[in-house]
């Protein structure tokens, strides 16, 4: 399986004042990030540039990770977009190709993992790792199925469902992804809520 | 009350009050999530794009 070197943080958004019940303070947070606005970097270029190459080399794969739970409203954060492939010759001589169009420099960063390549452009720093196998997915088809299509500036991206993403990080049982578990999981749960309530 | 009731009384009212320090943190933390978690899900997909970290020169990453 496949195991990715990726880091990531939440928002930080603490701020505030943390008071008794009688009134008295307990504590006093303030935070640089505390307005409520993101400042992270706009990923929406990056992922129009990906759309096109993708569709260039008719390569078909699926925003999976915490980039694909970001664009279902997880308030987390991430350096490099994965995706799923759909395994097989041709489609490994298409990620060539997109690495072309990228501009950037394909790798296979775990030897042991014949499945896994990485796609490198440092100078503007764009990073996309591509695995044809995920944890917690049965194949390919399955995660499409449940697949939601988001259009950004007239590119179509698959982005894995919650659902499938929560389940992946679950099984994977990494620290970096049981660490974000309740963020999506809550993420997961105010979005049914939010479906129950407009019902 | 004797030194050795006080000074009982004292070690357990610290913790009780650390307790209630935490859980008001943990739950001022929870409340603020769900904060957060309402206003991305506010936006249309297409919108919750801030979500990149900068890589920096050497190798660690800034929001």
């Amino acid at each position: 399986m496949a195991h990715f070197g990726i880091s990531l943080t939440l928002f930080a958004e603490v701020r505030g004042e943390f008071r008794r019940k009688d009134g008295k303070t307990l504590a006093r947070l303030t935070s640089r990030a505390g307005s409520g606005e993101s400042r992270n970097m706009d990923a929406a270029p990056r992922l129009v540039e990906i759309a096109d190459a993708f569709a260039a080399a008719h390569l078909e794969a699926i925003l999976i990770g915490n980039a694909a739970a970001a664009l279902h409203g997880a308030p987390v954060t991430t350096l490099d977009f994965d995706f799923l492939y759909r395994a097989s010759a041709g489609n490994e001589i298409k990620l060539r190709r997109v690495a072309d169009l990228l501009g950037g420099h394909i790798t296979q960063p775990f030897p042991a993992v014949s499945t896994v390549f990485r796609i490198l452009r440092e100078d503007s720093q764009l990073q996309i790792d591509l695995t044809s196998q995920v944890h917690g997915v049965k194949s390919f088809n399955s995660l499409r199925s449940k697949a939601v299509r988001v259009e950004i500036e007239g590119r179509t991206i698959l982005v894995a469902s919650l659902p499938d993403i929560i389940r992946s990080k679950r099984e994977a049982n990494r620290p970096q992804d049981l660490a974000v578990l309740h963020v999506l999981q809550r993420t997961l749960e105010d979005q049914e809520n939010g479906q129950a309530g407009t019902a | 009350m004797s030194s050795k009731e006080l000074s009982k009384t004292k070690k357990t009212a610290k913790p009780a009050q650390r307790d209630l320090a935490l859980e008001t943190m943990r739950e001022a933390s929870e409340q603020e999530l769900t904060l957060m978690i309402r206003r991305q899900l506010a936006l249309p997909m297409n919108k919750r794009t801030h979500f990149l970290r900068k890589r920096l020169p050497n190798g660690g990453s800034c929001l």
